[in-house]
């Protein structure tokens, strides 16, 4: 467990879905994954695939259209994931909110980690926002990976087994 | 038995900045039909311009239609009330204006540069092309104060003046750019590797481009003579050393090259527009209501830009229309799609420089 663990935090890959946004966005996470900002010196990588990623970023109010494919690539995505919901429409509707085919922001669908500001918002707000969903994403995975039995400890009262103990103490052997 | 297969691409891809789906009908690697879908992103940005803004705020409103092309429709809008309301821009405005229709030109035709060497799997180079796009960028947020979205346009002027810091900023920056672009031309004309991808490759006749009205790019790279600077005499685009770039073989590579050569004349034209600027105000009292209809043709980094505004005399607007060129371009692209091989399939898609937050709306 160590390995992934050592990996995922030195290397999360992020997935890129445009939710009806602008490009405004779009273009400024590119540019910030360009040598300028360079985020990938924090081993951030932009891939194409949900099945493989730990952050998705989510740019753009949600459109009528888009807003399965957004639970669904949200779903696909494997625990634990962060979700980053990058400039001012994907947090709150933005310009956009109250438009006939838009709703306001993300987290009606999707629970959301960190909201990147800023219509739109600049490279360095963008690799702000990563570095806390990286910080975010290593808290949840630590307690992903904590240790817990699922039948607890074996307690005897008196000379008997006592089943109704052990079962009470289903959750992980801290608490 | 059937003898094709069918591969989607999108509406979630790696190579697409946006959700664009596609159907391609495939016999064996080689593409015989495609269906698009376009629709992921229509989000009623022209009835909110008639319900929830006053045509003072649509301007800014517009501009989030698309974020690489903000500039274009705010100006389109912002000319076709000031025609409605009867006024005239000063030269300095119209200078200013100019200026910043340029750069956005430069930044957006590098992205497309970038995007189309990413999508045919030269990723150093996407990298490179990015970096250099850096210097335009910085010269933007100088000027406006922010890097994409700049809102720097309004009704009667533009919202910030150009100092003489400013001036030699964009000198400076323009001149390192202009040596890059030499080294870019050279590597794209001369580079065996990319000359496999691009050339020959995803072709468009004249014929082809003249049926399907192709606009912008797409279509000077096919020699189809268009382009809405030199046929509208709203900005004095003549003066200032604008040259129509035509290319004739209609691949890949000559719409990269229409795209290398454009940014080059656009660097020529801000370099005239900084060393010749009038003086001026740059803001200007514009008063009354829009009343009547009138339509403005600007050209965007993809091509014909269209706007038609309607007002009734009131602050609410009767109809806002826009028709982008990415729309005006989707039966040429369709052609284009046929024959080739599917592996090409995003480099060409790249290569169109497709913008779907325009089309959709
Ligand atoms: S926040 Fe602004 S710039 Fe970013 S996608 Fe939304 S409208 Fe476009």
């Amino acid at each position: 467990m160590k390995f992934f663990t050592t990996f995922r935090k030195k290397s999360p890959w992020i997935l890129h879905y445009n939710a009806g946004s602008c490009n405004g966005c779009d273009i400024e996470i590119l540019a910030s994954l360009a040598p300028k900002f360079d985020l990938e010196r924090f081993g951030v990588i932009n891939t194409g695939n949900p099945k493989q990623s730990d952050i998705f970023l989510v740019t753009g109010p949600v459109t009528y259209r888009s807003r399965e494919r957004l639970v669904e690539l949200y779903t696909q995505i494997p625990e634990p994931k962060v979700v980053v919901a990058v400039g001012s429409c994907t947090a709150t509707g933005g310009v956009f909110r109250g438009m006939v085919n838009t709703e306001d922001g993300i987290d009606r669908y999707i629970p959301v980690d960190v909201y990147v500001p800023g219509c739109a918002s600049s490279p360095q707000l963008i690799i702000d926002g990563l570095v806390k969903a990286l910080e975010i994403l290593e808290a949840k995975s630590k307690e992903i990976e904590k240790p817990f039995k699922l039948f607890g400890a074996i307690e005897t009262i008196g000379n008997k087994l006592s089943r109704l103990n052990m079962a009470k103490k289903v959750h992980n052997d801290e608490n | 038995m059937k003898k094709t297969i069918q591969i989607p691409l999108g509406s979630q891809h790696i190579s697409l900045l946006e959700p664009i789906r596609f159907k391609f009908e495939c016999e064996n690697e080689r593409i015989i039909g495609v269906d698009a879908d376009v629709g992921f992103v229509h989000r009623g940005v022209e009835l909110a311009c008639t319900r929830s803004f006053e045509f003072k705020q649509v301007g800014y409103v517009v501009a989030r239609v698309c974020g690489l092309c903000a500039i274009t429709h705010s100006l389109s809008y912002t000319l076709a009330v000031e025609k409605l309301l009867g006024y005239v821009a000063n030269d300095r405005i119209k200078y200013l204006r100019m200026l910043m229709v340029e750069l956005d030109r430069i930044h957006s035709h590098m992205l497309c540069l970038a995007h189309t060497a990413e999508n045919a799997g030269f990723e150093a180079l996407f990298m490179q092309i990015m970096g250099d796009r850096e210097l335009v960028m910085e010269v933007q947020e100088a000027i406006s104060g922010n890097r994409v979205q700049f809102d720097y346009i309004s009704i009667g002027g533009v919202n910030r003046d150009l100092t003489s810091d400013l001036c030699d900023l964009i000198r400076k920056n323009l001149t390192i750019l202009s040596e890059k672009m030499e080294i870019l031309t050279g590597l794209f004309d001369n580079n065996w590797s990319l000359s496999l991808k691009y050339k020959g490759v995803g072709v468009l006749s004249l014929e082809d481009a003249y049926t399907y009205n192709a606009l912008g790019p797409l279509a000077r790279a096919s020699g189809l003579a268009t382009d809405v600077r030199a046929e509208t005499s709203d900005f004095p685009y003549e003066a200032l050393g604008y040259t129509m770039i035509l290319e004739s073989t209609g691949d890949i590579h000559a719409r990269n090259f229409v795209r290398l050569r454009e940014i080059v004349n656009s660097i020529t034209m801000c370099q005239n527009i900084v060393d010749n600027l009038p003086i001026g105000e740059i803001q200007e009292k514009v008063k009354g209501k829009p009343k009547g209809e009138d339509i403005i043709r600007i050209e965007a980094p993809r091509g014909e830009l269209f706007y038609l505004v309607r007002g009734n005399g009131t602050n609410m607007l009767e109809r806002v229309r826009i028709k982008t060129p990415t729309f005006s371009g989707i039966p040429a692209m369709m052609e284009v799609f046929k024959g080739s091989q599917y592996a090409d399939a995003p480099a060409i898609l790249a290569s169109f420089d497709p913008c779907m937050s325009c089309t959709a709306k």
